[in-house]
């Protein structure tokens, strides 16, 4: 088994005054190539989550640390796709797939050379393969994002998380806006494109089906008490055999994150527990 | 009781609507030439309410003959020679050139709130102080900025800064705070830096409603400009309003009025259509 990638070192996190908590003594190791689904009900600190391990907040106590380094800032080490603004909307869709690349290897002045011009006929070209790996057709390139539906500008936000090739990708509830065919449409290229890319995911959702569908190991966070923060009351990983009984595995995520925390017993789903949950 | 709608869903089509909007101005004007018509009828001398022959000679004069305090033209110049000596053209002349400093030192009040709304050290420095000065009636320190810089051109423009300044500072800061959070950090994930974001993503998305910002404020500008130039100036439009309400120039003074409305019009239209040129994707609500 590969070392931890991505390691909680018992994170805590309060917000406003008097303090109130919504995350307890998370303690978490995520290893490379992993699809973690993190799963829970609405306000129980998933996006929080989300966003320490982004760098985009930082923890009251304990510590994030991705290869064994704190990031305190958001950098491109890890890509974002959030449910909404995820897309730029003043720019095309080649130029929000681009974006990154551009931002990246040139300065605003940098930009009037005959050199820039030249790279960014050869980002177009990797552009537009995202696009065609997402689901995208050519004549989409040129489109502003508000004259695309819900479920296309997820697929152009995340072939421009992709196009900078993060190690890790951070989705918050990115599918939760779409129709339900849209959406099992978008969950199946997602997981196709982990399979393909070995990228690390860490997928956010209140969706047990959702979570179930799409993660190689579904982390649960809930209350124990509306006093506490949440903990890391389930830990699963998934293997074939665990999802011979989807009914009864949505049930008992379902107990787990609503905090009606039952004793695990994940041999009985033929699953593996990662953690000592509860 | 209930009666329902009766006057939210009943909308006007679309002649009705054209014929509404132009009523107002169809009204003011039979209003004003009934009441001209009336007083030169008592007094042919009438020069209040001049009759529309008299402002299109008014006009006609400002617009090819030079001011009195000025050399007499080539009179067998053309048209448009007679018109660039005339004293409307140097008038006009004279305050869009103040005008365009003004707009052009509006510039950096935009990237002050722009930096203000994103940098929060930027924030806590110039926040308090332009909430402050957002506050104080400009037109007051008048006398303050005519002992300070003197009565020519520094001070007006001075003056329409101070006094739209502030206003454009607090709604870029507004506008850049209103940005969503989660584009910030996505263009941080993207391998942007500070200034990358605040120029290449920030300021790019809110420039339109910038521009929509400036474009409300134009006639407070017109407004500041005017009083500075009323005050302590040799020339201008408003220079010239108030010295023809001296000798009672109304068939100057009124195709002036209109005139400096028009002008307004016409940049507040070509600001709008610049912006939608510039921004196709922006869509004002």
């Amino acid at each position: 088994m590969s070392a931890a990638m991505i390691h909680f070192d018992n994170v805590g996190m309060t917000y406003g005054s008097p303090a109130r908590p919504v995350l307890e003594s998370i303690a978490l190791e995520i290893r490379q190539g992993e699809f973690v689904c993190v799963l829970g009900q609405t306000g129980c600190g998933k996006s929080t989550l989300l966003r320490l391990l982004l760098g985009a907040e930082r923890p009251t106590s304990g510590r994030v640390l991705i290869d064994g380094r704190e990031h305190r800032h958001p950098d491109r080490s890890r890509g974002y796709v959030p449910q909404r603004y995820s897309l730029f909307p003043d720019k095309t869709v080649l130029d929000n797939i681009t974006f990154g690349p551009e931002v990246s290897e040139f300065s605003l002045l940098a930009r009037w050379t005959p050199n820039f011009y030249r790279r960014r006929r050869e980002l177009r070209a990797v552009a537009f393969e995202y696009l065609r790996r997402t689901g995208l057709r050519e004549a989409d390139a040129w489109k502003y994002p508000d004259q695309l539906s819900g479920g296309m500008q997820q697929r152009v936000a995340i072939a421009q998380a992709l196009m900078t090739e993060p190690r890790i990708l951070l989705m918050d509830e990115a599918f939760s806006a779409l129709d339900p065919g849209t959406r099992r449409e978008m969950q199946e290229m997602i997981h196709g494109l982990w399979q393909s890319l070995g990228t690390t995911v860490l997928f956010v959702t209140h969706n047990t089906h959702e979570a179930l569908r799409m993660g190689s190991r579904i982390v649960v966070l809930a209350k124990e008490t509306p006093d506490h923060g949440s903990r890391v009351v389930r830990d699963l990983e998934m293997t074939e055999t665990s999802r011979d009984d989807p009914a009864e595995l949505v049930r008992r995520l379902e107990e787990a994150s609503e905090g009606r925390l039952l004793k695990p017993s994940p041999a009985r789903f033929g699953l593996k527990s990662r953690a000592a949950a509860v | 009781m209930s009666v329902g709608s009766l006057l939210i869903y009943a909308k006007p089509g679309r002649s009705t609507t054209l014929a509404l909007s132009w009523a107002l101005f169809a009204l003011g004007i039979a209003a004003y030439f009934y009441v001209a018509h009336a007083r030169h009828l008592e007094n042919p001398e009438e020069r209040v309410t001049p009759s529309l022959a008299q402002m299109a000679a008014g006009m006609l004069n400002a617009a090819l003959q030079p001011a009195e305090d000025e050399e007499a033209p080539d009179v067998d110049g053309t048209i448009a020679q007679r018109f660039l000596g005339s004293m409307l053209w140097k008038d006009t002349l004279a305050t869009g050139r103040r005008f365009v400093y003004a707009m052009l030192l509006l510039i950096p009040a935009v990237l002050l709130g722009l930096h203000m709304g994103l940098f929060p050290y930027v924030g806590a420095v110039f926040l308090r102080s332009f909430l402050f000065f957002d506050k104080i009636v400009a037109l007051s320190l008048l006398p303050v900025l005519f002992i300070a810089f003197g009565i020519d051109e520094l001070s007006k423009i001075i003056l329409i800064v101070i006094g739209v300044g502030p206003t454009i500072v607090l709604d870029t800061f507004n506008l850049t705070r209103g940005v969503p959070g989660e584009q910030v950090v996505k263009a941080f994930t993207l391998g942007a830096g500070d200034f990358a974001v605040a120029y290449r993503v920030v300021l790019k998305q809110i420039l339109p409603r910038v521009l929509n910002s400036i474009r409300l404020n134009l006639k407070a500008v017109m407004l500041f400009l005017f009083a500075g130039e009323m005050i302590a100036s040799t020339d201008g439009l408003a220079y010239r309003i108030a010295l023809l309400r001296r000798h009672m120039g109304m068939d100057v003074i009124i195709p002036y009025v209109l005139w400096v409305a028009l002008l307004l019009f016409l940049v507040d239209l070509g600001m709008r259509h610049a912006n939608r040129l510039l921004h196709p994707w922006f869509h004002e609500t």
